[in-house]
């Protein structure tokens, strides 16, 4: 019997039995859709944990310490496999002070080269990067380090901050407070940067490339013959970060700095803690939603196994006839096969529909129920449906389909033509 | 030709392990040359159908040969049997076993489906033995639309269909009214001696046994041959 007829003859039983089979594949339906969408939302929250950590900027990167760090090491860097970015920042150990318009404070300043920052995603709020000597780029709460110490304020009271625009002012610097005879160094602040992704990150500091060490080594020098000797201090203390240029990577370059004798730190094994424990959840929600789709197997097995017992007498003809064994379980394969493809194919329809709903209606309802306080970055994804999911599902359904046909199936070939013909309905 | 050689079955009665045995078939044996006309006449439970099913190849005998041509049917499998049957046999029973959900025309080409027949070639061969039958007008209808006599003819042309060197008749008239019974027989007798069919027929009514060109008669698992006539 050719596969061609074979399907007919699956589908003319279908439509004999349209209701039944109907109410089966629905069952099928319901249960497949609820094991999708139940795992669909392990995928959502992890999705959005994972952006969350991801918009940070913070996954990618690897601190490296170092004792004795040297420009020479940060290029060898560069060479590891999937390095993006080395950021070679160095951080102005003495107290400078910063004077802008009569705002003063104590400068937190970095030295660093801006062509390897923007290349491991430093962005600017507004402004541009420093292109000239004698620029300068400020931190998002850099207004904040600038007081007037000339207006009075109460305890209870924030401080006299600077405001207004900040690109294009003049930061003097200097090492010494008292102004006279001081030798100042002068930037230009030319773009400020963009506000850390984390709320509680307070970026004050001012960004200055890394040529201008000399000259500020020289400020100092100048200024400190009247300070007080203090002994063996560093000028600029080293902080170098390593960019990964995907997450994937970031283990093996930690693993390859570690080998050379590093020091370092990534956030790769709590990413990899995160993956874990939501590689369990999914485990337990796709079984969860396995056990809906056993509970609709009890109903494939059912109409099966009343599909067999009808057909029995009709088993028997064919048999008779000279249908073989082979070709009798293969129809009522097929036919719980048919049902378990139609339920799994309408359920992944409907799964994705729910999923795009719910990823639309629900924060507007839990945003709602919280009185609207969540504001903008509330941004959750309720609910993804990645292929591997409907792949997943699609396996599970379609084999449990096939398991509860097969008993049937095997009760069909089973059948004795004899007793068959005698069968009367 | 078939050739059975001293067949012998029982079957197995009562509860499981005080099973007592009833033996259906005593050593029996027949012969059924091509193109003959065989009859096996019997009262009910004389086991004249057992031996049909063995025949067939619906059951296994305990012991004893069934050649289809030199073939030995009882050291086949099930789907080897199957097979066989497909290939060389036809058959009629006495309440026509149509399929319910299949018109007359499609009920006609099952035989053809299972046997992988392309769909073009079935068409050609059902329309012609249709029209050969005179069934051409009931075509379209299903079982449940056609009067007995229609059911049983249409069940003759699906034994037809495959063209079978041997087609077995179990009660072909049971359910008919004697005057759609002659047609049936009518029909068989013009079959055998158009195609050369052998039909094996079982039957209790000796009016049907008497169309045949060989004669068994059955009683109590024991088989007679009644004699050997030509039809004219």
């Amino acid at each position: 019997m050719s596969f061609k007829d074979q399907i007919g003859f699956v589908r003319q039983h279908i439509r004999r039995n349209r209701l039944r089979v109907f109410m089966t594949v629905l069952a099928a339906t319901m249960g497949t859709a609820f094991l999708i969408v139940l795992a669909s939302v392990g995928f959502g929250l992890q999705k959005t944990i994972k952006d969350d950590i991801l918009s940070n900027q913070m996954v990618t990167q690897i601190e490296v310490y170092s004792e004795d760090m040297t420009d020479a090491k940060t290029d060898a860097m560069k060479e590891i496999d999937h390095v993006e970015a080395v950021v070679y920042r160095k951080q102005l150990v003495p107290v400078v002070m910063g004077e802008v318009e009569g705002h003063t404070g104590s400068m937190n300043t970095h030295f660093t080269n801006f062509g390897d920052e923007q290349a491991s995603g430093f962005k600017l709020a507004e402004g541009r990067f420093p292109e000239n000597q004698g620029e300068a780029i400020v931190g998002s709460k850099f207004a904040e380090q600038l007081v007037d110490e000339s207006v009075e304020t109460a305890e209870d009271e924030e401080p006299a901050y600077f405001e207004g625009e900040l690109i294009g002012k003049t930061v003097n610097l200097s090492f010494s407070e008292s102004e006279d005879g001081a030798e100042t160094v002068p930037l230009t602040i030319v773009g400020i940067k963009e506000e850390p992704g984390k709320d509680w990150a307070f970026d004050g500091y001012l960004y200055v490339d890394q040529s201008l060490i000399g000259e500020m080594e020289t400020a100092y020098a100048a200024t400190s013959a009247d300070l007080p000797e203090e002994e063996d201090m560093p000028f600029t203390s080293s902080q170098v970060n390593v960019y990964a240029d995907d997450l994937a990577n970031v283990k093996a370059i930690t693993q390859t700095l570690k080998d050379d004798g590093y020091s370092v730190y990534s956030v790769s094994e709590e990413i990899e803690q995160i993956d874990v424990f939501f590689l369990a959840l999914k485990a337990g929600l796709i079984f969860v939603g396995t056990i809906a789709i056993l509970i609709a197997s009890i109903g494939i097995f059912n109409t099966m196994t009343m599909a067999v017992t009808e057909r029995t007498r009709e088993i028997g003809v064919m048999k008779a006839l000279g249908a073989g064994p082979k070709l009798i379980q293969r129809l009522f394969l097929m036919e719980s096969a048919w049902i378990g493809i139609v339920g799994t194919v309408i359920a992944v329809v409907i799964s994705y529909g729910v999923s795009f709903a719910a990823n639309a209606i629900l924060p507007i309802v839990v945003d709602a129920a919280l009185g609207g306080e969540t504001g903008d970055s509330f941004e959750v994804t309720f609910s993804v449906i990645p292929w591997q999911l409907v792949l997943i599902a699609s396996a599970i359904s379609l084999s449990v389909a096939m398991i509860s046909g097969w008993r049937p199936a095997r009760k069909a070939t089973k059948t004795d033509v004899i007793g068959a013909l005698r069968h009367e309905l | 030709m078939i050739e059975v050689k001293e067949l012998s079955h029982s079957f197995r009665v009562g509860k499981k392990g005080k099973e007592t045995e009833v033996p259906v078939l005593k050593e029996l044996s027949l012969k059924a040359r091509d193109g003959e006309i065989v009859s096996i006449v019997g009262r009910s439970g004389s086991g004249k159908s057992t031996l049909l099913h063995i025949l067939a190849g619906f059951l296994q005998p305990d012991t004893g040969r069934v050649l289809v041509d030199g073939t030995d049917l009882t050291a086949m499998n099930e789907a080897q049997r199957a097979a066989f049957r497909l290939e060389r046999f036809g058959f009629v029973f006495q309440n026509f076993q149509l399929m319910p959900g299949l018109t007359a025309f499609e009920n006609i080409e099952l035989p053809l489906t299972l046997k992988g027949v392309p769909a073009a070639e079935r068409k050609r061969k059902v329309e012609e033995l249709l029209e050969s039958t005179g069934l051409t007008e009931i075509r379209g209808h299903y079982p449940n639309e056609l009067s007995g006599g229609q059911q049983q003819r249409v069940g003759i042309a699906r034994a037809l269909i495959t063209e079978p060197p041997v087609i077995f008749a179990d009660e072909p008239t049971g359910s008919l009214d004697s005057e759609t019974e002659q047609d049936i027989l009518n029909l068989i007798l013009s079959l055998n001696r158009k195609y050369g069919i052998t039909f094996v027929i079982i039957t209790h009514d000796d009016e049907v046994a008497a169309i045949a060109n060989r004669q068994y008669r059955m009683h109590d698992g024991e088989l007679t041959e009644g004699g050997l006539r030509h039809v004219v």
